[in-house]
């Protein structure tokens, strides 16, 4: 899996490109632990061309969300497609890890 | 008897990156299997990955031998199956008890998961052979 972080305005992009698997939940930890000690405190993982998540890839965003909040900021997640909402809602993470429709989305309303 | 429709089977060290060759495995899976519904594939899918992901992290080899990661997948008219083995591994045959963790846990999903996305899921010893099986049983096709 492939990640590449843009710095938006109000919020660094996070995006993965591939299956969010127990090979690739280490570089998604590793890539937004790199933004946050950066100094970019509210992250938005671009989910759009993640194909596929597994309880290791959630537990990552679990703890990204951890390592963001701990830092004083959030992590929120977009363009989720449909087998990524399928894990969400049968772990129930939907309800902390709200998918927004854009990663625009993600912070507009705050 | 049921008839075998499309079969794949699978054999590597358990390492995470025999999940990335399992997936591929899946994917050629449903190249032969494409009349298996969109849902029934991906949560069949899901469910196989979290039982290997579960073998190549929690699985511990005999003394002196490796851990290996087998898998065989089936699939019938009503049934997907996968007999998912963690060959030469110290014997486990007791699933933990159903439930999911605290919402900020990072671990602890996998189980409840494949149960959710499976109809039935069990461990058995064969030999030094610990064996998952998974099966779904699709939903009959609306007339």
């Amino acid at each position: 899996m492939q990640f590449s972080t843009e710095h938006k305005t109000d919020y660094t992009e996070v995006a993965g490109n591939g299956r969010l698997n127990m090979v690739a939940a280490p570089k998604l930890r590793e890539v937004v632990q790199e933004a946050v000690s950066a100094g970019y405190k509210r992250i938005v993982v671009n989910l759009a061309e993640t194909s596929f998540m597994d309880s290791s890839g959630l537990g990552a965003l679990i703890g990204c969300l951890k390592l963001a909040r701990q830092a004083g900021g959030d992590l929120r997640i977009a363009c989720v497609q449909p087998q990524v909402l399928m894990v969400l809602e049968l772990t129930s993470m939907n309800r902390v890890l709200t998918p927004h429709p854009t990663a625009e989305e993600a912070f507009s309303h705050d | 008897m049921t008839e075998i429709l499309a079969r794949r089977c699978f054999r590597d060290g358990a390492t995470a990156d025999a999940i990335e060759a399992l997936h591929t495995e899946l994917d050629g899976l449903w190249d032969d299997a494409s009349f298996v519904p969109a849902m029934d594939q991906m949560a069949f899918t899901t469910a196989v990955i979290e039982a290997a992901s579960n073998v190549v992290q929690h699985g511990v080899a005999l003394a002196g031998r490796e851990l290996q990661l087998g898998v065989e997948l089936t699939v019938s008219a009503s049934v997907l199956e996968a007999r998912i083995s963690e060959i030469d591994a110290v014997s486990h045959t007791q699933l933990p008890p159903a439930g999911l963790p605290v919402d900020d846990m990072e671990s602890g999903r996998g189980l409840s998961l494949i149960r959710a996305l499976v109809t039935t899921v069990t461990v058995e010893r064969q030999g030094d052979t610990n064996v998952w099986v998974l099966s779904r049983v699709q939903a009959p096709p609306e007339s």
